[in-house]
């Protein structure tokens, strides 16, 4: 068993004193995918921002502990948060077209966060083509704008920029959401390989329990803002304990009537 | 049979300059109460169908007859009522309401726009009675959009569709800006209108799992072409084209024992424009053969009501997979 990668504890987000997410317990390790399962307003993507040490900027308040290798993020100063932020801990979104800026090409978004984060011109350039072959896009779309490559192709480069960046964790806040159901089906065989063949830990977020169910190891079921209820995924799956659980279950539109 | 009929599509061509987004559909709905499934990738062109039928986009070449009667040709008061008879819910409700407008101005407003409001406060009644048949609580009417979820958006937009009474409903994509259980509920609320109303739609998805008990016949697309078509509950278990394989095999499964071997496709979405020589799925198809790649494959019958575009459709509907891929769903019969 790998050693606890991020480590969160009694972890509260609240607005003016209203609480949007409470996790009191949560672990991922390298080499393992986490879900985080919930509707919309459940709290998931509060969690993943408080992670990232941006719910303060989104105004609000948070309380706990996470720990990255033993490392406690909350309280840390802005300029040593952006040194982990991207760098150790990467994040890819749902929208991943609102993530690149438009007026830039895609190597030049890649390569300006590598540089940011200490890399030399070349040294930049080389992790970047590599980072693009290990999710399968050929390095050449990287002289392309964003509304040159389709969503798919984007959110695999943003993996690529996490890839490249050598990142520890994946925060991933329902990446395959707005994707066909194919290019999905490839973006899930491809944070699978970065879990098998790279060790890294994901905690991945979504309101689809089948693509949980492919994809996650264990998960964690949020509703308003509160975990009901987690386990390794097969347990929660086959037997789930809360009411909640099973109305998600149920929602899961199914080839077979 | 041919009474049966509401819409028949006839080899119908959609193209945006030199780019030939719908290449020769043709696709019957019944009347209501009747669903039919247009599936495929984005840039399939399934959106470009829906809007063509409802005369939002021009056709370049093909057919489209509503109750026998020409749409292409239709103009003025009777393109007008056509356009009640026929009506579209758009993907996402976010960008299809307007965002200054309360949902009941909303609603409200197509009621006059087609003459069929009442006087006063008989308006407000009119909307109430659409709310609540859409699931939603007749009190939203004062509220904007942006107070509203997703789902209660996408159920305020159906209640507009509904309001000149539609005969058909062409179904955007409705439920894949929503989570699971939005979805389910606006699934649920697509079935109970389809009785209720004997409604005829046009679902188009992405998704093939959301198709099963709402849609009897299903339409596979590729690059604007057919690549199969048949009834739903054949084409889901007995797939005759390699593409519905793949769609089939992309669905993710909460049931370990349902879960297939993933077929994946290589390379990206096509685009229309740079249509390849011989079958359009070639370069894509894990069973392709040499005729493959010269030859286009003529869509032809394959089994009693069921047609597919692929050279090798007789093989794949007798169990030829791709390797690794099981024949059959696992625990079917």
């Amino acid at each position: 068993m790998s050693p606890i990668k991020l480590e969160i504890r009694d972890l509260r987000v609240s607005f003016a004193g209203h609480p949007v997410a409470s996790v009191p317990e949560l672990n991922v390790n390298g080499g393992e995918i986490v879900g985080l399962a919930g509707e919309s307003g459940s709290g998931k993507s509060m969690t993943i921002l408080a992670v990232l040490g941006l719910a303060g900027t989104a105004g609000a308040a948070v309380t706990g502990s996470v720990r990255l290798d033993g490392q406690e993020l909350i309280g840390l100063s802005d300029a040593r948060l952006r040194a982990i932020r991207g760098r150790r801990i990467a994040a890819i979104f749902q929208s991943p077209a609102l993530a690149f800026n438009p007026v830039f090409r895609v190597g030049a978004i890649v390569s300006r966060t590598l540089r940011q984060h200490g890399l030399s011109a070349a040294e930049a350039a080389a992790r970047a083509d590599a980072g693009m072959r290990s999710v399968l896009l050929a390095p050449e779309l990287l002289h392309r704008y964003p509304a040159q490559l389709s969503g798919g192709q984007l959110q695999r480069v943003a993996i690529a920029l996490a890839l490249a960046l050598r990142a520890e964790v994946l925060l991933a806040d329902e990446p395959t959401s707005a994707l066909d159901v194919t290019v999905q089906a490839e973006v899930l065989e491809l944070l699978r390989e970065l879990r098998d063949s790279r060790g890294m830990a994901v905690l991945f977020v979504s309101h689809d329990l089948a693509v949980i169910a492919e994809l996650c190891d264990r998960v964690a079921i949020m509703r308003a803002g509160q975990v009901v209820e987690q386990g390794p995924t097969g347990q929660v799956i086959a037997a789930p304990r809360h009411d909640y659980t099973r109305e998600l279950l149920a929602a899961v539109p199914r080839l077979r009537e | 049979m041919a009474d049966d009929i509401l819409l028949d599509v006839r080899d119908l061509q959609v193209s945006f300059g030199p780019v030939r987004a719908v290449d020769g559909v043709s696709l019957a709905i019944s009347r209501g109460p009747f669903g039919i499934a247009l599936v495929g990738e984005s840039g399939s062109g399934k959106t470009t169908v829906g809007r063509a039928i409802l005369r939002l986009v021009p056709a370049s070449a093909g057919t489209i007859a509503f109750d026998g009667q020409d749409v292409l040709g239709l103009r003025g008061p009777r393109l007008r009522a056509y356009r009640r008879a026929a009506q579209i819910v758009f993907q996402d409700a976010d960008n299809s309401l307007d965002p200054r407008m309360r949902v009941g101005a909303t609603i409200g407003e197509v009621l006059i726009a087609h003459g069929l409001a009442g006087r006063g406060a008989r308006v407000a009644t009119q909307v109430a009675a659409l709310l609540s048949e859409a699931a939603l609580d007749p009190a939203l009417a004062s509220r904007y959009p942006h107070q509203l979820s997703g789902g209660q958006r996408q159920r305020v937009a159906i209640a507009r569709a509904l309001t000149v009474s539609p005969r058909l409903l062409v179904l955007d994509e409705p439920t894949s800006a929503l989570d699971v259980t939005a979805q389910a509920r606006i699934l649920a609320l697509i079935r109970r209108l389809r009785d209720e109303r004997q409604l005829a739609y046009l679902l188009i998805t992405h998704n093939l799992a959301i198709i099963p008990g709402l849609c009897e016949q299903t339409v596979v697309l590729y690059l604007g072409r057919v690549a199969e078509s048949g009834p739903t509950s054949e084409l889901l278990t007995r797939p005759a084209h390699p593409y519905t394989l793949a769609l089939r095999s992309a669905v993710p499964e909460v049931d370990a024992a349902a879960r297939r071997s993933r077929i994946i496709l290589p390379g990206d979405t096509p685009r229309a424009g740079s249509t390849p020589p011989g079958c359009p799925f070639h370069p894509r198809c894990p069973l392709a053969i040499d005729v493959c790649r010269t030859t286009v494959p003529p869509l032809q019958a394959v089994a009693p009501g069921r047609q597919a575009a692929c050279h090798r459709a007789a093989d794949v509907l007798s169990g030829l997979r791709p390797p690794g891929a099981p024949a059959q769903l696992a625990g079917e019969p």
